[in-house]
Order: C-alpha cells, then structure tokens, then sequence
C-alpha cells in the first residue's frame, strides 16, 4: 500500500534546481502553445470566448510553465511510475501480458475556482437528500406513485427495485443513504449536468484519493503551496459516518469492507480504501449471519461486524432472498440488516435510484419531496414508458440516445446506426418502451489535458465523478443516522474527485487518462497529512486473532507457491547452466536427465531437433548442436505461460493469493511483487539459455527480497506465521525430494548431482569453507539434513516449523496436542533419532541405501499431511450455500 | 367454514447441515372473509433465531435461522381458520374489457395505480404474443370482461389436463401451453401469462383447498395438499380469484395463504443452508373442516372430482 506520509524523494526531484529552471523555463504562452480549442461555440475550461486564459488557472500553469519542458515530462513519468508502483491497474484478474492495461494519471488536476465549486456542491448535497427522500418512499409508503408522481411500471419494471428490501409493513427506523457518487460533466455551454448516480458501489473515490497523493509526491513544493481544499476533512467524515450506524457497538464499532474479491475491477481500490480508513478487507465467504448479526470468521473464532461497507451490488448480497444464484452473498444479510443487526452503506435495494428512466421526473420530484427547485439539472430526457415521452422520442428518434434500462447497458447514439439497425432498434422500443430512456445527446465543455507524446496540452472532454457522504457531525446533537425524518440527513460533497477524458458518459475504466480534481479555496488551507488520524480512542491490539481464516489461507499459499517458484527457478539456472557448460561436450550427461526428472521435463527424444531450420538439418545425424537445441527448447518452455508447472504459472498462483492479502503486505513488498511481475512477464521472450539464466536469477532475487522485506516489516503475528508455515513446508518437502534423488534415485548418483544440490539450495560455499574437499555424501547429509544451524538443512526447517505451529492459535486451549503439532513432533524425532553412523557410507553400502530410504520416507510421510491438517484447523472455510428449492426461472 | 390446517414439510438430508436460513410463508392471511386465530408452528430442530413479518404483498412471512449441525428438518404449522363466502359478483360492470383495460392503464385512482404492478412480467410469467393468442378467443371484443375471465378460466379447465408427472418448477409456460398439460400452479401461471399479454392485472395466491374423498372412502390423512390460483383485478370492483384447475370461482373451500405476482414471491418454504448434500423432501397437508362440509359446492362439479394443485 502506498505511504500516506508525503514522503522524501530523491534530490533530483524535489525541486527544479536553480539553475536548470532558468534554462527550462518557459513562458505561458508557450506551454499552452498549440492549445487549440477551435470551436468557439463550446465551452472551454481552460479559456473563456474572448480567448483570455480563466484566471483560476494562472497560478497553477505557471508554476508548470517554470519548470521548463523537461521538468515537466519528468514529474510526468514520475507520476506514471508512482501509479504502477501502486498497482493501479484496472484488469488486475487479467495478467496475461499485453492485455495489461493501465490508465495515466494527467500531472494537471482539473481545477475548479471556488465561486463554481460552492455552486455545485449544493447541487451534489441537494441531489442526495433529494434520493435518500426518493428511496425512503419507494421502499416505504410508495406515496409518489399514489400520488401519480412516479409511474408504477417505471419503479417496478427496474430490476434495481427489491421487493425483499420494502419496508412498508414495519415501522423500523430506515436505513438512508450514506455514500453517493454523482457523475457529471459541464456541458458546451458551462452547465453542469448530471449524467449518471453512483450508489451501489460508487467507486473511484480510492482513484481520487489515490490521484491526489501521487501529485502530492510528484510535485510536493507545488502540492504544499497550492490554495487548495484539502480531502481529509472529507474522510473523517466518512468515517465518523460509518462508525456512527452501529447501533450495537458504538464506541469500538467493527466496521469492515465488503468486496466481491480479487477478481473484481474494483479490487485494487477497495484494498486501498480498506487500507486508508483502517477496515477489515472482507470477502462473503468471511461473514456469516448467526442470531440475526453479522458475524466475521477469523482465527480467534466468530467476531461481529457493526457496519459493512459494500462494494457487492444489490442483487448479489444474500441468496435467501436476493438472487438465489448468487455464490459472492450472505445468506441471511437482508435479514440481519431488517432487524438491526447490522448496518449496510449503502442499504441494499439503491440500485433502483441508479434507473436512468427517473431523471425527466426529478425536477417534480424535487419540489414535492424536498419543496425546492432542482440545482443540478439533468440531461433533456425520457422514459419511453410514458405514452407522451414515447411519441416526442419516436418523432425525433434519429437525434436522440437511447439506453435499455437494464443496469450496465449502455447509450446508444441513433446517429451511429445504419437505416436497418435503426429499425430494430424503434422496432424495440414500440413493442416494450417501458424499457428505454432516451435522452439528448451531451456535448461537453473541453479541459486541458497534458499529452505526454507530445509533451503538450490539449483539450479534451472530461467526465467527473463525485462522491457525497452522509455526515453524521458529532459535535451537535442534531437528527442521527437512522431517524425516520429524511429531511434530518445532512450530506456533504467530496471537495475534489475523479476527472477522467472521453465523450459524456464513457465509463472511467475505458479512459485512458484519468485526473485529480483541485476545488480552490478561498484562503490558503493547512496542509494536512493524509494519514488518517484516529477520532477516538484506540484499543490497543497485538493477538492478530481476528485474522480472517481466508486471509490466513491465503498468506500460507502465498508462501508455499513464493517457495515452490522459488525452487524452480533455481533447479532451471542450474538445468540452462549446466547446458551451457557443456556446449562443446557430450549430452549423454545423465545429470542433465535426472534435473529434467525433478522438474517434469520430457526428455526430448534423440533426432528428434526441429528447432530452428539449421538445427533441424543437423539433426539428422543426431549432432551435438541440435542436440543443445533440444535440451534448450525443452528448458525454455518453462518460462512459457500455458506451461503447466512453468514459472509464470507459480507466480500467477503466488501473485493470486497476494492480492486476496493485498492489505497485509507492505508497500515495499508489494513494489517488488510488481518487479517480479514485469520480470516474468517478460520471460518468454527470453532468447538463449544464458539469457534464461540470468531471468531465472533475476526471479531468485527478487523473491529473496520479496520474503526478506516480508520478514522485515510484517507484524510476526499469526498472519506472518502461516506465510513463514507455507514456505517452509514447501521447502522442507522440495529439499527432502531433492535429497533422495541425489543420493538415491538418481539413474547415475555422483559429484555431479551433488553438486546441483548444493547449488540448489545456495550451499555451494557453505560446503567448501567447511568441508574443504571433494564433494562426499557424508558430508551433504549433515549440511542438508542434520545440521538444524544451517537454515538450508532440514533440521532447520522443521525446528522452525515445529515454532511456527507451536505458536498458531489453539482452538478452546486443548489440552492435548493438535493433529499438526503431532506431525511435527514425529517428522522432527525421526530425523533425531536417525542413526547417522549407518548412514554414513551410503554411497558403498545397500544397508545404508535402505536405512536412508526408509528416513525419507518417515520423514516425508508426517510432513506430506502437515498441510492439510493445518487447513483444517485453521482455515474453516464455510462451504458454498446450498438453495432448499431451486427455482429455475425461466430465461 | 371452520378448519384445522396443518402443513408439515419435512426435509432430510444426506450430509450434516451446519447452518441454515429459511423463510416460511405457510401463514393463511387475515382478510375480510378469511378469520385466523394463532397458528401454532413447530419447527426441529428448534431455531436460534424465528420473527414474522409482512413482506411487500402483506404476506405473513416467518423467518428463522437453525444453527446447530442438524441432518433432517421437519416445519409444521397449524391453523385454525374459519372462512365465510366470498363478495358477491357484480352484477355488471360498466363497459366491456377493453375499456376496462384503458381504465387500468390510465386511472388515478389508487386501487388501479396499485394493481398495475400486476401487468408487468415477473420471475415465472412472461407476456407473450402466444398467451395472447390463446386468450383471445374469450376476450372478443365488446365482451364484457367479467364474462371473458370466467371463459378464459372455463377453458384452461376444459381444454388443459391436469398431469402431476408432465411438469417441473422449471417447466416453461409455453411447453404448458403446446402441452396443454400441467398442475395448479401451471394454470395459474398461464391464466396469469394470458391476462397480462392483453393488459389485465393477474396475481397468484397460494393457499389450500378441502378435497373429498371417493364416496365411501374415508379421507386420509395428509392427503390434502397445497393448492394455487390467481386473481385477476377489475377496475372499479376489485380483485375477482379464478381457479383454472377446476374451473371454478374459489369459494369457501379455498384457503388464502398470500399472493404475489408468480409462485416466486411465495414459495411455502425456502431457505440456503451449508452442507447438507442431498435431501428428500416430504410434505403433508391436512385441510380439516369442524362443522360438516357444505353440501353445495358446484352445481355441475361432482365432489370427487376436485382437482389439487
């Protein structure tokens, strides 16, 4: 995770130094060269109709234009490389290279003068009391649609409409609206319309804080100096927010954030967000509704959650009553939220207020709920579904966009059809216009946006999202969250947000650059750190017992497959090496036979070289060259993606299991899981055996340093424990398999075997500096199996794992010892108790043969069931709900 | 007519079941010619967690949480009711069924704003321009609509047969309808798929009906089973029930349970659990009447041969 801290940064970075912003400097007019808004008609942010520059934005710009050309396309790539050290990347399920896709971050924020910012801010404010009232009434008394104000089909015919979450019948205080994400953008003529809400799962506020603190880093002299409004405030807002729906727990209220997991594109965000306001990261699987509360499955036992904040959609949250398909719910959510067992942000059942249909009422609605006039107005626009809306639709039906109102469809511009697409498409809306909403097509006011390309501006339609928040200010007693009064609720509007470039209403993710969004003060604002600061007081925690199992699993896979990478790498280096050592020899070398054994090769047949033309046509008479091609490709193609047990396919194994764990990592750590990830994305272009060579030790050292970082930084609490548990059963279990084919299975047992032993696992000088001789079986075995000082041997791993497990957290303090303390015990007396003077001759003696098979396979027997029986223990996973009825409906 | 209801549904599952949650809706409702007294419901193992409420049709709905490891499930409920004679048919109703259609479509009134929900497509019934066809034949136009629902109903009885092995929950309402075969819940679904496609407002009701043994035999126990219908809304009169499976207007016999717009709104008794494996289900309806039964029930309609659902 990024650092919160404005942190230092290299010299050459911190400031222009004198010298060089007196070459670089440029004038304004020549930074904005070029800018060319052309179109006159339209609405410009950065220059009014007169062609004069706005003046909120002199400052700014100058201070851009002092830093000269090159400074300026270095605070640029700086920017780029803070944002892909954080990982922002939007298809993080999606790693397969060259579908990696990432969106800029402009070094320019959007800037809004203070006057225009007061005036959308109440528009924002007005719109979220004007939707809490909104969702108040269709889940409540439904006066609207008695009243004639809101047709019923428009309301019922939303898929977004719950009928679980209606509470007509009750008089429970209602849960309102907490978070709200408007997206807007300002029209040709300087207008801000609003062209979508946000309520689900209104993301992008990570991005924005995200955004703001890598500029902050980037350009730290020009960030401290700004006069602008500061996001914290805004935060602590939130917070406070969210700590005050608990109804239960107030004074330590357990808030944490739900998300659908690693493979939702909003992942990487709610990891951040988790991460800022301090929020156990859950997924559904670690929640589970006992008497009527949410509870959180951790390894001290069932813990209860006060307050979720969720980023599941509506309809995904609770089989029971919910989708009954759904396998990301908790069963028994709706429930639990009816009866105040825990409280949801946002309450389920929003998804109805995100129904593109209800804008043309929202002006009407707006003075009957709220008695006001409508701020911010939408879009012209139509609900088909209304007989006199559909008539002005199918008049001027080539002019118009048009969008089913099914969540996620998106607008279709009727002048992009051709004539027969056009008919299918009326065709459509005649036979269900309930179904549509056609609205005006947008034309935005253009924004400068820097190119990095060109190293210039221009200017671009921009998109904004931004986020209200329910402020439940605890300094005045006024009406709380949870009061049946909707005019009670008070909102307050993120000062900044989200920008990001494309026409109105394309969606942030298909952006390709994406802005911080300055709102100016009127006074210069105390500059303050972004760190969060606690409101209350602060219980003092160091058991790690409310761990989440899963996240516990996931940190003992992450160390397993960081080991099991860890191996194969080392076993190829030592596999391309011993290839390249012997290019002018003979490759009849068993040795090269025994590695392909150990790591899953096929040994390509003799003849058989069909790589390359030339090789191929030396084949034929088996030569030595081809043969190298051969045993190449043959190595090579575990660097391969779609190799099974290749590198990239371990990694992306370990790299999964990170990111389920994404706010337990460090941020260096992190940073060099990214490194390794170019790394290995990079390797099957690897051209040559020496060049593979040098990726595999590439990959050795940056898991050393991923682990070693690991070690440094994680608390060495429990979480820490199961990652260090997962590495050392790999290790322990790769070494042992190592060891019994060196010494006993190897069609050709011998120093030269031994030796990749050694190499393997990094002992090579070890041995010399000991041993200062010849390579001996003795003398391997004590180094690898008996000597518990050298963290390489055996004896050491299963000394460590035998802590490791003694200090895992014991279910309702047993007397007697768990099923994994027990394998453990018996894995680590049998190596005691192995007689290492009958050992001793094992390369002369059969006797000493079998008594050293039979060792490996004691000592292999308990620690091949070590895994599971720690997952049994610890990680009690709850199995996949299961429907009483299945009711298939039909499509 | 007074009854002792009771309605057990017994599950038993092939692995444990560690948790579960479940909602029941097996609570007849209170309505002007329907008396309820306390229903007694026991559900075993006991739950952790029972609470009743009204969902969004006025249902009584009975949620409740079992969380210790269990590996059969049995929820019976029992209710004493007495039911009295349905509001008598209008004699007329102004106009013919279109214009009471448009009435539907357009009047303020409150009865009819909230009755629109009911045209609409819900999870189990879709309009369809096939539904529409079949409907047709009894709403000719000028027809009045009360006489056209009640022929509408009339030939689903006549024309459908009632076979429990054709189809599933999941069977398609237009294999019913090219089958012509199906069970109450079928008819209910396709006179309802019918009504909406030609802009009527169609609900389900799930309840019980009394059936009568064979004459001579005596009636057995848990025997009876759950039974549907629908009701169809009439502008300016209210919503008139229709039981396609007999052909028939419900009357004194029919047990309201709740309604919703297809049998997805009110299954009897749902629910996720984990674990559990496979299960066998086993479920017993007994409709008891305390006074003697009323001898008039329909007059071209033999006793005996009153469908179930």
């Amino acid at each position: 995770m990024p650092t919160m801290l404005v942190p230092d940064l290299p010299e050459s970075l911190l400031d222009t130094p004198p010298s060089a912003a007196a070459e670089g400097t440029r004038s304004l007019e020549a930074l904005l060269a070029g800018y060319a808004v052309g179109d006159s008609t339209r609405h410009d942010m950065l220059f009014d109709a007169t062609g004069e520059l706005r003046p909120h934005w002199r400052e700014l710009l100058e201070e851009f234009a002092a830093l000269g050309e090159q400074g300026l396309a270095e605070r640029a790539d700086e920017v780029q490389r803070l944002l892909y050290e954080n990982g922002v990347t939007f298809n993080v399920h999606d790693d397969l290279r060259g579908r990696l896709r990432t969106w800029r971050v402009d070094p320019l924020p959007l800037v809004i003068p203070a006057a225009q910012w007061r005036e959308l801010e109440a528009g924002l404010v007005q719109r979220s009391r004007l939707l809490d009232a909104l969702l108040a009434d269709i889940y409540g008394p439904r006066r609207l649609i008695e009243e004639g104000y809101l047709p019923p089909e428009l309301i019922y015919e939303h898929p977004g409409f719950l009928f679980a979450c209606d509470h007509s019948h009750d008089d429970a205080p209602r849960a309102g609206l907490v978070f709200h994400g408007v997206d807007l953008i300002l029209d040709d003529q300087g207008q801000w319309r609003v062209v979508a809400d946000r309520l689900q799962a209104p993301s992008g506020a990570g991005y924005a804080l995200e955004n703001r603190i890598i500029l902050a880093r980037a350009m730290p002299t020009l960030y401290r100096e700004a006069p602008l409004r500061r996001l914290s405030s805004f935060l602590e807002a939130e917070h406070r927010t969210l700590a005050a729906l608990s109804t239960l727990h107030r004074e330590q209220p357990n808030v944490v954030l739900l998300t659908p997991g690693p493979d939702s594109d909003g992942y990487f965000e709610h990891a951040y967000l988790a991460n800022y306001m301090n929020l156990s990261l859950v997924e559904s699987l670690d929640l589970v509704v006992r008497d009527s509360r949410v509870w959180m499955r951790t390894l001290g036992g069932l813990k209860p959650v006060d307050v979720i904040l969720r980023r599941l959609e509506d309809a995904w949250c609770d089989p029971l009553e919910l989708r009954a398909d759904s396998l990301i719910g908790v069963p028994g959510l709706v429930q639990a939220a009816r009866s105040g067992g825990v409280a949801l942000a946002n309450p389920l059942g929003v998804s109805v207020l995100e129904h593109p249909g209800l804008a043309p009422y929202l002006a009407t609605l707006c003075e009957r709920l709220l008695g006001e006039p409508l701020k911010l107005a939408p879009p012209q626009s139509w609900w088909c579904g209304d007989p006199q809306a559909l008539a002005t639709v199918l008049d001027d039906f080539e002019h118009l966009t048009l969008r089913d109102i099914e969540p996620g469809s998106s607008w279709i511009r009727t002048t992009e059809l051709s004539e027969a697409e056009l008919a299918v498409l009326r065709q459509r809306v005649e036979e269900r216009p309930s179904r549509y909403v056609a609205q005006r097509p947008l034309r935005s006011a253009t924004a400068p946006v820097y190119d990095d390309a060109s190293g210039r501006f221009v200017p671009r339609p921009l998109n904004l999202r931004a986020f209200v928040t329910a402020d439940s200010d605890e300094t005045t007693p006024g009406p709380a969250l949870g009061e049946t009064e909707s005019d009670g609720r008070r909102y307050r509007a993120m000062p900044g947000g989200l920008a990001w470039a494309g026409v109105p209403g394309t969606p942030s993710l298909d952006s390709d650059v994406v802005k911080d969004v300055w709102v100016l003060a009127d006074e210069p604002q105390r500059h303050v750190s972004l760190l969060r600061q606690a409101a209350g007081p602060i219980v003092v925690t160091r058991d790690g017992n409310d761990l989440p199992s899963r996240v516990a699993d996931s940190l003992f896979w992450l160390g397993r497959y960081g080991e099991r990478l860890d191996v194969r790498a080392r076993l190829l280096r030592e596999g391309l090496l011993r290839l390249l050592e012997q290019e002018q020899a003979e490759y009849a070398d068993t040795t090269m036979a025994d590695l392909f054994e150990v790591l899953t090769l096929a040994w390509p047949d003799v003849g058989s070289g069909e790589h390359g033309g030339e090789a191929g046509a030396r084949a034929a008479g088996a030569s030595l060259g081809g043969r190298f091609h051969d045993l190449r490709a043959a190595l090579l193609t575990l660097l391969d993606d779609d190799t099974r047990q290749g590198l990239p396919a371990y990694f992306q194994q370990m790299l999964r299991n990170s990111r389920a764990v994404r706010d337990h990592l460090g941020d260096d750590a992190w940073r060099v899981l990214n490194q390794l990830r170019r790394q290995i994305n990079a390797m099957p272009r690897v051209p040559s055996a020496s060049a593979g060579r040098r990726a595999c030790e590439e990959v050795v050292n940056q898991l050393a340093a991923f682990f070693g970082l690991c070690n440094e930084t994680m608390p060495h609490h429990y979480g820490w424990r199961f990652m260090d548990i997962g590495r050392f059963i790999e290790r322990v279990l790769r070494t042992l398999e190592l060891l019994r084919l060196a010494l006993l299975d190897a069609r050709e047992p011998g120093v030269a075997l031994w030796e990749v032993v050694l190499a393997t696992t990094d002992n090579v000088t070890a041995y010399r500096r000991r041993y200062r001789s010849e390579l001996h079986p003795t003398a391997i075995l004590d180094l690898l199996l008996f000597d518990e000082g050298n963290p390489r041997s055996v004896g050491y791993m299963l000394k460590r794992l035998g802590r490791q497990i003694e200090r895992l957290p014991q279910p309702d303090s047993a007397p007697y010892r768990s099923r994994e303390q027990r394998l453990i015990v018996q894995a680590s007396s049998t190596l005691q108790l192995a007689d290492i003077d009958l050992l001793a001759d094992v390369h002369a003696s059969e006797r000493a043969r079998e008594a050293l098979a039979s060792l490996f396979d004691d000592l292999l027997t308990p620690l091949e069931q070590l895994s599971d029986a720690i997952g049994h223990s610890h990680f009690s996973h709850a199995e996949t709900p299961k429907q009483l009825i299945k009711m298939q409906v039909q499509p | 007519m007074i009854y002792q209801l009771r309605h057990t549904t017994s599950y038993s599952y092939s692995a444990p079941v560690t948790l579960c949650h479940n909602e029941a809706r097996m609570l007849p409702r209170e309505l002007p010619w329907q008396r309820c007294e306390a229903s007694r419901i026991e559900i075993l193992p006991s739950p952790a967690v029972e609470s009743e409420r009204q969902d969004f049709f006025g249902n009584r709905v009975l949620y409740f949480a079992i969380q210790d490891i269990h590996q059969a499930l049995e929820v019976s409920v029992r209710t004493r009711l007495e039911t009295r004679p349905r509001p008598a048919l209008p004699v007329r109703l102004p106009g013919d069924w279109q214009g009471c259609r448009d009435t539907l479509a357009s009047a303020a009134e409150k009865s009819c704003l909230q009755a629109r929900l009911y045209r609409l497509d819900s999870p189990f019934v879709r309009r369809n321009p096939r539904l529409a066809d079949y409907a047709a034949a009894s709403f000719t136009p000028g027809r009045s609509l009360l006489e056209a629902v009640q022929d509408l109903n009339r030939r689903i009885f006549d024309e459908f047969t009632y076979d429990p092995s054709f189809t599933t929950l999941a069977t398609p309402l237009i294999e019913v309808l090219e089958q012509r075969r199906g069970v109450c819940q079928d008819f209910a679904h396709l006179a309802i798929g019918c009504l909406r496609s030609i802009g009527l407002a169609a609900r389900y009701v799930s309840g019980y009906l009394e059936t009568f043994p064979a004459p001579g035999q005596p009636k057995l126990v848990g025997a009876d089973a759950s039974h549907a219908w629908l009701a169809v809304f009439l502008p300016g009169w209210g919503w008139l029930e229709l039981d396609p499976t007999n052909g028939s207007l419900p009357g004194e016999q029919h047990v309201v349970v709740g309604w919703g717009r297809d049998y997805a709104d009110v299954p009897p008794l749902s629910g996720v659990m984990s674990g559990g494996g496979d299960h066998t289900l086993e479920v017993a309806v007994d409709v008891i009447p305390e006074s003697p039964p009323a001898a008039e029930i329909h007059p071209e309609q033999a006793p005996e041969s009153r469908r179930l659902g």
